[in-house]
């Protein structure tokens, strides 16, 4: 019997999670939407997709419940593709526009 | 020399990592399928950041707003959203080892699963109508269909694997051939392809 409440707690707590992340969607869409600076805009996206999936892995993967070990682990892809972001970005911000520009004119 | 090389070489044997142990304490199968996510995540971390980069040296970039049908993607949000939640319940009703109640969520999943395929491919052919190719498209840099059709394929590809997936553990849960250990990796996939579509609504939908 104990066993069963306690299963029923489980789902309670997933439709809650359900609720949870239904708001931050609504969330990130006014965000889509708001008239705001875009990069601002873009930090509040990433704040939200953050929280999304900080929700989703801990108690829909049962990340929470998992060894320190294997929490460490997952952040593995996160943190690579930081770095990868952060040394490819920079390259953006030269003179690099017009090729593209060639390029998309050039197609018919 | 010799002696400290053995020593050395026992604490490392005795230690969690040494063998016979199981450091992270997950089954085998768990476990293979946290490394196939992580794999996985490096992917499409490449297709976003590959993204961002084309985004940023492009002169003007098309607003998503006038192309996309945004009512649209977000029902295919709230779909697989909702397919996720009821995917761990699947779990939790797998853990409890009630097989008919997990049975339901499955199929619950799979149909929101088949829905957001639908949606998919529906948004794919109308924007391929409207003339969008890889090469090409009517809004503005070649990159911005390109980007679209690599990056939103990719993740209905994971989409379709994972109702296959699914469909066949929710069949074997039916048979009775059944263990919770499945049904759980099955969902740590379909969870992952829900936390890729977080990413990809936020950054190339919104944003």
């Amino acid at each position: 019997m104990a066993e069963h409440e306690q299963h029923a707690l489980s789902y309670r707590l997933y439709l809650k999670t359900w609720g949870w992340l239904l708001v931050l969607t609504a969330v990130a869409l006014a965000l889509g939407y708001a008239p705001i600076n875009e990069k601002f805009k873009a930090f509040l996206l990433v704040c939200t997709t953050l929280a999304k999936i900080l929700v989703i892995a801990s108690i829909f993967m049962h990340l929470r419940y998992e060894r320190l070990n294997l929490i460490l682990l997952t952040f593995v892809p996160l943190v690579l593709a930081v770095i990868l972001f952060s040394f490819t970005f920079p390259e953006t911000l030269g003179t690099a526009t017009h090729v593209i520009q060639v390029r998309g004119n050039a197609v018919p | 020399m010799d002696s400290s090389l053995a020593a050395e070489q026992q604490r490392i044997l005795a230690s969690n990592w040494g063998g016979g142990k199981s450091p992270f304490g997950t089954s085998w199968s768990k476990f293979m399928m946290w490394i196939f996510i992580i794999s996985d995540a490096l992917t499409f971390a490449a297709f976003l950041i590959t993204y961002g980069f084309m985004r940023s040296i492009s002169p003007e970039w098309p607003k998503q707003t006038e192309v996309f049908n945004m009512v649209l993607i977000t029902f295919m949000t709230f779909v697989l959203i909702s397919s996720s939640a009821v995917m761990a319940m699947a779990v939790g009703a797998a853990r409890a080892a009630n097989p008919k109640l997990a049975f339901r969520f499955l199929v619950l999943t799979v149909v929101g699963g088949l829905m957001f395929l639908g949606c998919q491919a529906f948004e794919w052919s109308h924007l391929i109508e409207e003339g969008a190719r890889l090469t090409h498209n009517p809004w503005g840099v070649p990159q911005f269909a390109a980007s679209f059709f690599v990056i939103t394929g990719f993740h209905g590809f994971h989409v379709l694997s994972g109702v296959t997936i699914l469909a066949i553990v929710a069949i074997r849960a039916a048979m009775g051939k059944y263990s919770a250990d499945q049904v759980e990796n099955a969902g740590l996939y379909w969870h992952f392809v829900d936390v890729v579509w977080v990413f990809v609504f936020a950054f190339f939908y919104l944003l």
